[in-house]
C-alpha cells in the first residue's frame, strides 16, 4: 500500500481544483437558472472582478476594497441589465448567448484599460508553504495547499447559501419561476428586471469569489478570462440548471483528470490535464444529454 | 334561452335576475384601442367594458385579435392608440407588474407554469405579492419570514380543495396532464386573489368531462368571491351558457357587443361566423 499516499494526493489535489472549476460554473449555472441567457461573459466578470480587488486593495484597506469590488460588481450587474438584457427582452437565447459574448470582449478590454493589464500577486494572508497531512500514515505525508482547502470551505458555504435562497425564499421561488416562463412569471407580478439584477448581482459575487480563489493561486492576469472554457466541462457534466451539480460536475472533473493524468498519462506520454475533461463531458453529451442532474426537457411536439 | 345548452328555462330566469343584482360598475374599459406589429394591425380602434361581478366572453374567429387584447389589458403589449380605465383611472400605459398588483390575474392560452417546479410551489408564486418579510426573515425562517409562509400556505391550501387538487399538491406540474395543468394554471391566478379574471381558452383541448369541471369551476370563483371574469372561447355553448355579455372580434375589430342573444342574432356575426371562412 505504500502506492495510496500519491493517489491520495494526486486524488485530493484534483477534487481541490475541482472546486476552483465549480466556483465558476456556478456562476454560469445561476444565471442560466434564473434568466435561461447563457452567460458567456462569466469568465471576464472572473477576471474584472478579481482586478477590480487587486488594484483597489493596493490603496485601500483589504475589508473595504472588498466591499467596494462587490458595489462595482452590481454596478455591473446593474449595466448589463439595463443596456443588453432589457432591450433584447423575449428574444431568442441564441442572441442573448451572443450579447454576452460582446460583454465578455468588452469586459476583458475595459477591465485592463482602467487597471492595468500586468500580472498582479493577490495575497489573502493564506500561507503559501503547503501543509502536510498524515505524515505518521504515508511516508512524507499528503501534500495539501491551504489556498486550496479555502476555496473549498468558502465554496462549500456559497453552495449551502444559495440553496437555502433559491428553496426556501420568496425571491428564490420567484428566480425559479423566472427561469421557467417569464411572461407567466410577469403575470403574477414578479418584476423580471429586479430578479435579473438580484441574479446578476449574485452571479457576480460569485465570480469575485472565483476571483479571489484563482487569483491568489495564479495571479490576476488576463488568462483568469479563459477559465470560463474550464468551466464548460462542468456544466455538461453537472447539467446547466443544478447548483449541486456545479460542485459535484467540479469535483469529478477535478479528480478526474488529475487521476488519469496519474494513471493514464506515464502510457501515453501525458498532456491529459488538458483533455480530459472536454471528453468526458462529451461522452456524458452523448449519454445523458440534460447533464448528471439537469432537469430534463421534454417537449410537447 | 333558447339555445343548445342545457339550462332549462326557469332556472335560466332565475340565474339572470341574481346576474343582474350581482353586476356593478365598470371596473375596466377599454377606449378606441390599436395595435400593430410593423405593418401588421392586430386590433383596430376596439372599445368595449367589463362590469364588476360579471362573465364577459371574448369570442372570435382565429386571429381575431383576441388574445392581442388580454395582453393589451395586462400590459404584454402596449398599444399605439387608445387607453384603459382601470378601476376609474385612466392609464396611457399599463404593465404586467401594475396589471399583477392591480388585482387583474390571467391565464395563458398555451399553458404557461413553472414546469420544474411542484403545483403547491407553482400556486405559491401566485401569492407573491402579498408577501413582505425581508429576505434575512425569509431565509432565517424567522419572524415574518416564518408567520407568513405558514399563512400563505394554508391560504393556498384552500384553493387546492376549491379546485379539488389537493392529491397533486407536492407533483411537478411538468408530469400533470393536460387537463389539471389547467387548473393548477387557474389555481395559480386564483392564488392573486384578483378583482378582474383574464382566461385565454381556458377550455381548449380539453374533453367534455374536463370541459364541464371548469365551466363549474369558473361559475362557482365568480359567484362566491364575486371575482369578475374575462374569457376567450371557443365553445360556443360554454361561451352562450355561462357569460353575461359577449364582445365578438373579427380581424382586429368590433364586430358586436351584448348579451349573448343579442350577439347570436346579429347578421354580422352569423357572416363572421357562418359566411366566410379565416382559416
Amino acid at each position: 500500500m505504500a502506492e495510496l499516499g500519491p493517489v491520495l494526493e494526486v486524488f485530493l489535489g484534483g477534487l481541490m481544483s475541482g472546486v476552483l472549476y465549480a466556483l465558476v460554473a456556478l456562476g454560469f449555472v445561476l444565471i442560466f437558472k434564473a434568466s435561461g441567457v447563457f452567460n458567456f461573459a462569466q469568465g471576464a466578470m472572473v477576471l474584472f472582478a478579481a482586478l477590480s480587488l487587486v488594484r483597489l486593495s493596493e490603496w485601500l484597506p483589504f475589508g473595504v476594497a472588498v466591499l467596494l469590488t462587490i458595489a462595482i460588481m452590481i454596478a455591473l450587474a446593474w449595466a448589463v441589465e439595463r443596456l443588453v438584457l432589457r432591450p433584447l427582452v423575449g428574444q431568442h437565447g441564441l442572441i442573448l448567448f451572443m450579447a454576452t459574448i460582446g460583454v465578455t470582449f468588452f469586459l476583458d478590454g475595459f477591465g485592463q484599460t482602467i487597471w492595468g493589464s500586468n500580472v498582479y500577486q493577490l495575497d489573502l494572508g493564506i500561507p503559501a508553504s503547503p501543509w502536510f497531512l498524515f505524515e505518521n500514515l504515508f511516508p512524507g505525508g499528503i501534500l495539501v495547499s491551504p489556498i486550496d482547502v479555502f476555496a473549498a470551505v468558502i465554496a462549500g458555504t456559497l453552495v449551502v447559501a444559495l440553496s437555502i435562497f433559491f428553496h426556501s425564499t420568496k425571491i428564490g421561488r420567484a428566480l425559479r419561476a423566472v427561469a421557467d416562463d417569464h411572461q407567466a412569471a410577469q403575470s403574477v407580478g414578479i418584476p423580471l428586471n429586479q430578479i435579473w439584477l438580484i441574479v446578476w448581482s449574485t452571479a457576480g459575487i460569485v465570480a469575485l469569489v472565483a476571483g479571489m480563489a484563482w487569483g491568489t493561486k495564479l495571479g490576476v492576469q488576463f488568462s483568469l478570462s479563459l477559465i470560463a472554457l474550464k468551466a464548460l466541462p462542468v456544466l455538461i457534466l453537472g447539467g446547466l440548471t443544478s447548483i449541486p451539480g456545479a460542485i459535484i460536475g467540479g469535483l469529478i472533473i477535478g479528480a478526474g483528470e488529475k487521476l488519469a493524468e496519474f494513471y493514464i498519462g506515464p502510457l501515453i506520454g501525458g498532456g491529459i490535464e488538458y483533455w480530459f475533461a472536454y471528453v468526458l463531458a462529451l461522452a456524458v453529451l452523448l449519454v445523458r444529454p440534460q447533464g448528471l442532474f439537469g432537469e430534463k426537457i421534454i417537449e410537447r411536439v | 334561452m333558447a339555445t343548445a345548452t342545457v339550462t332549462p328555462p326557469r332556472e335560466a330566469a332565475e340565474r339572470s335576475v341574481r346576474r343582474a343584482r350581482q353586476i356593478g360598475e365598470v371596473l375596466l374599459a377599454v377606449e378606441n384601442i390599436s395595435l400593430r406589429f410593423g405593418g401588421v394591425r392586430a386590433l383596430s380602434n376596439v372599445s368595449f367594458d367589463i362590469r364588476r361581478g360579471e362573465i364577459r366572453a371574448i369570442i372570435g374567429p382565429n386571429g381575431a385579435g383576441k388574445s392581442s387584447m388580454l395582453n393589451v389589458i395586462n400590459g404584454f403589449y402596449q398599444p399605439q392608440e387608445g387607453r384603459i380605465i382601470w378601476k376609474g383611472r385612466a392609464l396611457s400605459r399599463m404593465r404586467p407588474y401594475d396589471a399583477a398588483k392591480g388585482g387583474i390575474a390571467r391565464t395563458f392560452q398555451n399553458i404557461a407554469l413553472f414546469k420544474g417546479m411542484s403545483t403547491l410551489d407553482n400556486i405559491m408564486t401566485g401569492r407573491i405579492l402579498k408577501m413582505r418579510a425581508s429576505f434575512f426573515e425569509q431565509a432565517l425562517w424567522i419572524g415574518r419570514g416564518k408567520s407568513e409562509e405558514l399563512r400563505e400556505r394554508a391560504f393556498v391550501e384552500r384553493i387546492l380543495d376549491f379546485l379539488e387538487i389537493t392529491h397533486i399538491r407536492h407533483v411537478p406540474v411538468g408530469k400533470l396532464p393536460y387537463g389539471l395543468q389547467k387548473r393548477v394554471e387557474l389555481a395559480r391566478a386564483l392564488a392573486m386573489e384578483p378583482e378582474l379574471l383574464l382566461l385565454d381558452e381556458p377550455m381548449a383541448g380539453m374533453n367534455l368531462e374536463e370541459k364541464e369541471d371548469m365551466c363549474r369551476f369558473i361559475l362557482d370563483v365568480n359567484e362566491e368571491f364575486g371575482t369578475t371574469v374575462a374569457l376567450i372561447e371557443h365553445d360556443m355553448s360554454v361561451v352562450m351558457d355561462i357569460s353575461d355579455r359577449v364582445v365578438v372580434l373579427d380581424y382586429g375589430r368590433l364586430l358586436a357587443d351584448g348579451t349573448p342573444e343579442e350577439v347570436r342574432n346579429d347578421p354580422a356575426v352569423i357572416e363572421a361566423y357562418l359566411g366566410v371562412s379565416h382559416g
